[in-house]
C-alpha cells in the first residue's frame, strides 16, 4: 500500500530548503486548504475520542487507574449479556445482508437499467426513515390489529405488542428494523461495484456458454468478494453501536420489554446518566471506539479497496 | 476512476432546476402548511414546527460547514504537496470509517466538560465534520483533468487561492452536491448524538424532529403490566403519528428525488475506485 504518495512527502521533507518557490508556495496553500477540515477533526474528533480515554483510565477525581474502569464494567452483570445481544442481532442481520443483497443486486443487474434504477430507488426509500422514525414505523408495524402485517402476526400467534416483542424475538426485529432502513444503500453499492465489471468479461463469459444463473454465480460474484467483505466490515462496526431502536422500545415499555441496558451503548449511556458514573461510561465507549478502530484499520491497511495516491 | 471522471464531464443545470425545486418548494409550503396545522392541531403544534426548525438548522448549519471545509482539504490533499499530507489523507479515512455513533459519547463528555450541552453547536459541529466528504472530494479532484487544468492556470500565472476558486469550483457541482446529500440524510436522521448532548426530556427547547417524533414513545405510550401485556398506547392517534413520520421523512425523501442522479444511477461507484 505504501506507494508513490509517501515517497513524495519524504521528499519533500528532506530537501524542504531547496524546494522551487512554486512548490513552497503550493505548501503554504496546501496547509490554507485543510487547515479548517484539519481544526475540526481536531475538534470533534480526535479531542473528544483523547478525553474519553482519559476519562477511561482515570477515577472520578482524576487519579490514573490503569484498567479498573474497563475491569470493574466487564463485572458489571449487564456487559456480557449487552455484548450477546449485539452478536445474536449481528449474525442475523449481516447474514441478511450477505444473502439478500448480494442476491438482489445479482437480480437486478440483468433487469433493464430503467428498472434496475426504480427499483434501486425504492429499496433505498426507507432510508429516509432511518433512526427514531423507523423504530416507530416498526413498533406500527409489529402491533397486532394496527399493522398491515397483521395477518402474519396472528398466524405467530402474536396477539399483544408484547408478544411481538418476547425478548428472544429482539434480535430479530433490530436486524428487520436496520435492514429496512439500511439495505437499500449496500444495494446501490454492490449494484455499482456489478456495473464496474468489464462488459468484455461477461461477454466472454456468454460466449463460453455461461447461463444468467452462472455467470453471477462464477463471474460476477468473485469480481465484487472485496465489496462484500467492505459491506461486511462496515456493518459489524455500525452494528456493535446499536442504540436507538433498543432505547426507543425501552422507553415506550418502562424498560418491561427492553432493558435500558440491552446494547453497550446503552449501558454505557445508563452508566452516565443513570449512575453518574462517566468514567466507567467512558470505558465502554473506548471498548466500542476500539472495535471501530480496528475494523477501520483492517479496511484501510487490509484490503486494497480504498485507493490512496 | 473512469467514473469520477465521469462525474466532472456531466453537465451541470442544476442551478435552474434548483430554482425550480425551490420554487416548488415554498408553493407547496403554501398548500401543505394549513393542512398539516388543522391535522397536527389538537397534538401540540408549536412543538412540531421547533424540533422542524432545530432539524432544519442543526442538518443545514452541518452541512455547510462539511461543504466550506471538506472541499477545499479534499481539493488540498488531491493537488497540494505538504508535510503530513498523507497521514491526513490515511486519518480522514480511518475517520470516515468510524461509525458516528462511537463518538458521540466521547463528544458528550467532552461538551460536558466545555458547558456546551446546551448549544446547537453540540451537534452542528460534529455534523460538519464528514471525513467521507473530504475523501470523495479527493478522489474527484485528483484527477489527470484536473491537475492538467491546475497547470494551466499555474502556468497563467493563478495564485492557489484563484486557481481553486476560478478555475476548479466552477467544476464542482456535481461533488458539492454528493456531500450534500449524504451529510444532510446523515445528519437529518441522527438520534443518538442529539439524545446525548440534549437530554432524555426536551427541557432546553432543542430537540430535533428526530428525538421529537420518538418523544410519542416516552412511557405512557404502552400499557399493561406484564410484557405478554403491553400494547401501544399513542399520545395521537396512529394517523396523526404517520403524518409526523412523514414529517420528518419527506426532506430526505425530496433531497433522494432531486439527487436521484447522483445517488440512485449508481454514480456512488465513483465514490469507491
Amino acid at each position: 500500500m505504501i506507494r508513490s504518495g509517501s515517497h513524495s512527502v519524504g521528499q519533500t521533507g528532506r530537501t524542504g530548503r531547496t524546494r522551487p518557490v512554486g512548490a513552497r508556495r503550493r505548501s503554504r496553500a496546501g496547509y490554507l486548504f485543510v487547515g479548517g477540515y484539519v481544526v475540526l477533526l481536531v475538534l470533534v474528533g480526535i479531542a473528544p475520542a483523547g478525553y474519553a480515554l482519559e476519562l477511561a483510565f482515570t477515577s472520578v477525581g482524576g487519579r490514573f487507574t490503569g484498567f479498573t474502569n474497563f475491569i470493574n464494567t466487564y463485572h458489571d452483570f449487564r456487559f456480557l449479556p449487552a455484548f450477546e445481544h449485539i452478536a445474536e442481532f449481528m449474525a442475523i442481520w449481516l447474514t441478511a445482508l450477505v444473502v439478500i443483497v448480494i442476491g438482489v443486486s445479482l437480480v437486478i443487474h440483468t433487469l433493464s437499467p430503467r428498472v434496475s434504477a426504480t427499483f434501486r430507488f425504492l429499496f433505498y426509500l426507507p432510508a429516509a426513515f432511518a433512526g427514531s422514525a423507523g423504530v416507530l414505523v416498526w413498533l406500527f408495524m409489529l402491533q397486532p390489529g394496527l399493522s398491515p402485517w397483521d395477518v402474519v402476526l396472528r398466524a405467530l400467534g402474536y396477539r399483544t405488542l408484547g408478544a411481538s416483542l418476547i425478548p428472544s424475538n429482539l434480535p430479530i426485529v433490530f436486524a428487520l428494523i436496520a435492514f429496512w432502513t439500511g439495505a437499500g444503500a449496500w444495494i446501490l453499492v454492490i449494484h455499482g461495484a456489478l456495473t464496474n465489471i468489464p462488459r468484455d468479461v461477461l461477454e466472454a463469459a456468454e460466449m463460453d456458454g455461461a447461463g444468467p444463473l452462472q455467470t453471477a454465480l462464477r463471474v460476477k460474484l468473485p469480481l465484487i468478494k472485496k465489496w462484500v467483505m467492505y459491506m461486511l466490515i462496515v456493518s459489524f462496526a455500525g452494528g456493535t453501536q446499536l442504540f436507538a431502536e433498543p432505547e426507543l422500545f425501552s422507553q415506550a415499555t418502562h424498560g418491561i420489554l427492553v432493558s435500558n441496558a440491552w446494547s453497550p451503548n446503552q449501558l454505557a449511556t445508563s452508566l452516565a446518566f443513570l449512575s453518574d458514573n462517566f468514567n466507567y461510561a467512558a470505558a465502554i465507549s473506548i471498548d466500542l471506539l476500539v472495535i471501530a478502530l480496528v475494523c477501520a484499520g483492517l479496511l484501510v491497511f487490509r484490503t486494497r479497496l480504498l485507493r490512496e495516491d | 476512476m473512469a467514473s469520477t471522471e465521469r462525474l466532472a464531464n456531466q453537465r451541470w443545470r442544476t442551478p435552474s432546476r434548483l430554482a425550480v425545486w425551490a420554487m416548488l418548494a415554498v408553493i407547496g409550503v403554501f398548500f401543505v402548511v394549513p393542512i398539516v396545522w388543522l391535522l397536527l392541531k389538537p397534538f401540540d403544534v408549536g412543538q412540531t414546527f421547533t424540533w422542524l426548525g432545530n432539524s432544519v438548522l442543526y442538518s443545514g448549519a452541518g452541512v455547510l460547514v462539511a461543504v466550506v471545509l471538506g472541499i477545499p482539504a479534499g481539493y488540498g490533499i488531491a493537488t497540494t504537496e505538504f508535510v503530513g499530507r498523507r497521514p491526513l489523507l490515511i486519518g480522514t479515512m480511518i475517520a470516515m470509517l468510524i461509525p458516528s455513533n462511537a463518538l458521540a459519547l466521547p463528544l458528550f463528555l467532552g461538551a460536558n466538560a466545555f458547558h456546551l450541552l446546551d448549544s446547537p453547536l453540540a451537534v452542528i459541529l460534529p455534523y460538519g465534520l464528514f471525513p467521507f466528504g473530504v475523501y470523495i472530494a479527493y478522489l474527484f479532484y485528483d484527477t489527470p483533468r484536473v491537475h492538467v487544468l491546475l497547470a494551466a492556470a499555474r502556468v497563467d500565472g493563478c495564485t492557489e487561492w484563484q486557481a481553486f476558486r476560478r478555475v476548479v469550483l466552477p467544476l464542482s457541482a456535481p461533488i458539492i452536491g454528493l456531500i450534500v446529500v449524504l451529510d444532510f440524510i446523515a445528519s437529518w436522521t441522527n438520534y443518538f448524538l442529539p439524545w446525548v448532548m440534549y437530554g432524555v426530556f426536551d427541557t432546553s427547547g432543542r430537540y430535533p424532529l428526530s428525538l421529537g417524533i420518538a418523544q410519542q414513545l416516552m412511557p405512557g405510550s404502552t400499557s399493561g403490566d406484564f410484557y405478554q401485556n403491553i400494547q401501544l398506547q399513542l399520545a395521537m392517534p396512529p394517523s396523526a403519528e404517520a403524518l409526523l413520520l412523514l414529517l420528518s421523512a419527506a426532506p430526505v425523501i425530496l433531497v433522494l428525488l432531486v439527487a436521484q442522479r447522483w445517488i440512485v444511477s449508481g454514480r456512488l461507484q465513483g465514490v469507491f475506485n
